[in-house]
């Protein structure tokens, strides 16, 4: 077996175009699955109808709202763009906008008096993005709530300071004078003692303790958790945990299936497997050499990626950096996750008739199991079930595991065995299917 | 010629799908003689060798082997790999043979077909392609070659070298079952003849009963 490996090594050795090629071909598509996902987190587009004329700047609570600037600081996930009634009802049909907000006649109106709760009205298309800009609307209508929170909040504490201390304030436009719990301490100390007035001013006292506890009482209330947001100093998405570990499954999936199932099928074409099989090597030993291959390639390569992300990651001070001595734990996970994808490579190459047809079902299979193992399993169960009869999956999670888990031995002994087990089946499967190679 | 053979094929068959490649055939090798496979095109010669050598299982029949019988093969198309020089085939098989001393084996076979080793055997001639082919099989002194066409593009000289070897394999004891269309093959090496047709043996006996 390992003749055979050291035979595959150096013919591959000699196909350095092939090895170029095996290597950026699954970098580029990780490439293109990065700008996929970039455009997914594009904005969507989201009508605005206002039939309440919303004017530039809008006075709540003593607050002046600057309603263009607010939309914009507001609608950071989504693109608002102002359209008639009628017009964002066409293009909702359409499906050129994804939903569309309305703001009602009396909406400005409803704010300013709080008489009654304004309301917005959302409509969204079925399906698709819908759900993500509901989430992204609501974000938007809880930070202009936020924002009104705030300024109520200031004036219910302003009118607080007023009972306190006394002076001038405005009402629904009527404009008022009070003396305030200071005024009235004042003025009771002034007057003659007794015990009616001394409980007056007893609690004239306590009001006054108490209301001096007003500010921090009322803004606690309102914020019963806050949500800090320290600058940005962490990883940027494309050198993030999840991206690496995907940027490996995908380059050593590529790899690993088109290694062995082009390799198995090899023998083939130069017309070797019948030499082989004759008592050289077991059928079990030529499929050992196809799942070392693969595990040996996809650990050097897979490794090798691995340092370059390193490298860029220490390279860009991000903060935690590359987990250097988690390096051999990547290292098993490569080898496992190599092998049992050399060993679904050479179920392949098994059922082939020919090197070039083996390479190109491997390169119709690895795009299906690529792309279920993105489709995050809480949206698409199934999606997941499917996802684990197949290596990609595991080996990301493995990967994952071991260069950033703090405690990854669960996860890395659970998809280890899955990975161990998956080699096994494929390997008795191609183990079987190889005698028909020869002919 | 002793009792005891080295190869003795009951009723061996084959198929592909539905194709019949060989019907039950009976053969048996004993030492010192050398047999010619002969007959049309798609008769059975070749599948018939492949079960002999044991690279292709039969569908129904055994094939018994003397104890610790060496058995070298040459499949008709050249079968070695096409990145590799005809050195690093010969020592990939040499090892795989477990011949005692591989690096012997290989510079003594070199001399022996004179085979150029400085570029891949995918770029060697079909003739040297041939010589590397019937090389590869003569690893671990088989006491059994099992030859499908061997002097197809071979060049007179290597010819005659390999009737040469023949001759001394069978002289020393040995044996050979050749699959050929060369008259000249049957007259210069065989002591039988199996004439195959469509799978069905037709013909068998000494070379001088046979009517070509």
């Amino acid at each position: 077996m390992l003749l055979l490996l050291r035979k595959d090594l150096l013919v591959l050795k000699r196909s350095p175009l092939l090895l170029a090629v095996l290597l950026a071909y699954p970098l580029v598509i990780a490439a293109l699955i990065s700008l996929v996902a970039t455009y997914v987190g594009a904005k969507a587009r989201v009508a605005l109808v206002d039939q309440d004329n919303l004017p530039k700047t809008i006075v709540i609570a003593g607050h002046r709202f600057h309603v263009d600037r607010t939309i914009d600081e507001v609608s950071r996930n989504v693109k608002l763009v102002r359209l008639t009634a009628d017009e964002a009802e066409r293009q909702l049909r359409s499906g050129q906008i994804v939903a569309s907000l309305t703001v009602p006649r009396g909406f400005v109106a409803d704010l300013k008096t709080g008489v009654r709760s304004p309301t917005l009205l959302l409509e969204t298309t079925v399906g698709g993005i819908a759900p993500r800009v509901r989430q992204q609307v609501q974000a938007l209508v809880y930070e202009l709530n936020r924002r009104l929170q705030v300024a109520f909040i200031e004036q219910d504490i302003m009118f607080v300071e007023l009972l306190l201390h006394g002076g001038s304030g405005k009402v629904l436009g009527t404009k008022f004078h009070i003396i305030g719990l200071d005024g009235t301490e004042r003025i009771l100390n002034q007057l003659p003692r007794g015990p009616k007035l001394d409980k007056i001013r007893d609690f004239v006292g306590d009001a006054r303790k108490a209301l001096a506890l007003t500010d921090t009482a009322i803004r606690s209330t309102a914020h019963p958790i806050d949500l800090e947001e320290p600058p940005l100093r962490g990883r940027t998405w494309a050198l993030s945990a999840q991206v690496q570990a995907y940027a490996l499954g995908l380059t050593i999936t590529f790899l690993a299936l088109l290694l062995a199932a082009g390799a198995l099928a090899a023998e083939r074409d130069e017309n070797v497997i019948g030499r082989l099989l004759r008592g050289l090597i077991t059928p079990g030993g030529l499929i050992g050499a196809k799942l070392a291959l693969a595990a040996v390639v996809s650990a050097v390569l897979g490794l090798a990626v691995a340092i370059a992300f390193g490298i860029i990651i220490d390279a860009r001070g991000v903060v935690g950096g590359e987990p250097w001595v988690r390096l051999p734990l990547l290292a098993l996970g490569l080898l496992l996750a190599g092998a049992a994808l050399g060993a679904l490579g050479s179920v392949i190459g098994s059922l082939a008739r020919e090197a070039r047809a083996a390479s190109l079902v491997a390169v119709l299979v690895v795009m299906p199991i690529v792309f279920l193992g993105l489709v995050p399993r809480e949206v698409v169960p199934p999606a997941g079930w499917i996802s684990d009869l197949f290596p990609f999956a595991h080996a990301v999670r493995f990967f994952n595991s071991a260069l950033y888990d703090s405690s990854p031995w669960g996860t890395l002994w659970y998809e280890a065995l899955w990975l161990i087990g998956l080699t096994v089946v494929g390997w008795t499967i191609a183990r079987l299917n190889v005698r028909r190679l020869v002919s | 010629m002793t009792d005891l053979p080295f190869l003795v094929a009951r009723g061996v068959s084959r198929r592909f799908g539905v194709q019949v490649a060989l019907e039950p055939t009976d053969l048996t090798v004993v030492p010192g003689e050398v047999v010619a496979l002969v007959g049309p095109n798609g008769a059975g010669k070749s599948t018939l060798l492949a079960i002999l050598a044991g690279a292709l299982p039969p569908h129904t029949g055994t094939v018994e082997r003397a104890d610790g019988l060496k058995v070298g093969w040459m499949p008709q198309r050249p079968a070695h790999y096409g990145r590799l020089t005809a050195r690093e085939n010969l020592d990939l098989f040499a090892r795989l043979e477990d011949e005692p001393d591989p690096d012997a084996a290989v510079e003594r076979l070199l001399g022996q077909f004179e085979l150029p080793t400085d570029r891949p055997s995918a770029n060697l001639s079909v003739g040297n392609r041939q010589r590397l082919n019937l090389a590869i099989a003569l690893l671990g002194e088989p006491r059994v070659l099992l030859l499908d066409e061997p002097t197809a593009s071979l060049d007179p000289q290597q010819r005659a070298r390999l009737w040469e070897r023949i001759a001394a394999l069978a002289e020393s004891g040995g044996a050979t079952v050749l699959a050929t269309q060369n008259v000249e093959d049957l007259e210069r090496t065989s002591d039988r003849v199996v004439e195959l047709v469509e799978g069905h043996v037709a013909f068998t006996g000494a070379v001088a009963e046979y009517a070509v």
